[in-house]
């Protein structure tokens, strides 16, 4: 059977420390291989740093909901979130030949979640309820 | 709290450029302003030192692709140096290599700047 738990925090990028200490003692407890667990602990703060940043525009008063489930086979944390969605699959994966070439900055935290990450899963429903997870198959 | 500092020595022609603790969006804003202190006072010789930095995120990452160009638009680098296999991980896994040059230590990457 999973094991959930969860944290609420407001969407702020000083509580991104605590998304990490929350999703990796989490991991730990969980008996994952350490690298694996800086892996989905990057991951996670790549995803809220996104929410933070390009759905919430630094609005503080609004709020992120992270849950993690944890089994034998897999590990997943369930992102929730309220206001303008945000699908990472629809995200191209840059060319990094081209994107060093050209000196370009930012949109590397979605291809950093797809190396750390086994699947995707991004929903939205009305009127404005996100939710991200993502499923790091163990 | 996890925390991120900044300690700079300056050497002949080189700026080295210490990083501890946790390089993320909330605190790379901190490494942003050192390098453009730097970059304004016509500093393009830069050595970073990872020694003492537990974790980077992309954040991280886009700061030095922020100033990268200028430095070398004006003669100068930014070296990287002395990062743990986390650390160095994390750059590779993205193709940093290709445009950074990263020694293991920082001895190296300051006579880079002397050869």
């Amino acid at each position: 059977m999973d094991k959930e738990n969860k944290i609420l925090i407001a969407s702020s990028t000083k509580n991104l420390s605590k998304v990490r200490d929350f999703v990796s003692n989490i991991a730990v407890l969980s008996g994952i291989d350490p690298e694996i667990v800086n892996q989905i602990t990057l991951a996670v703060d790549e995803a809220c740093t996104n929410i933070i940043k390009y759905s919430h525009k630094y609005d503080e008063t609004k709020f992120i909901e992270i849950k993690t489930h944890a089994n034998r086979r897999k590990f997943a944390i369930k992102i929730s979130y309220k206001g303008e969605g945000f699908n990472p699959n629809n995200v191209p994966t840059p060319n990094m030949i081209e994107y060093f070439k050209n000196y370009k900055r930012g949109g590397l935290g979605i291809p950093m979640i797809r190396k750390f990450i086994t699947k995707i899963e991004y929903k939205h429903s009305n009127p404005d309820n996100n939710l991200l997870t993502l499923i790091r198959v163990l | 709290m996890e925390e991120f500092n900044i300690r700079e020595l300056s050497n002949d022609k080189v700026k080295i450029v210490y990083l501890e603790g946790f390089l993320d969006a909330h605190t790379s804003p901190i490494l942003e302003n050192a390098l453009t202190k730097l970059l304004d006072q016509k500093s393009y010789n830069i050595v970073i030192n990872f020694k003492d930095l537990s974790y980077i995120s992309s954040a991280g990452l886009g700061v030095f692709m922020a100033f990268i160009e200028q430095s070398r638009e004006n003669g100068g680098d930014i070296k990287l140096c002395e990062m743990s296999k986390k650390i160095f991980n994390i750059f590779d896994m993205l193709g940093f290599p290709l445009l950074f040059e990263i020694y293991e230590n920082e001895t190296k990457a300051v006579e880079k700047f002397n050869s």
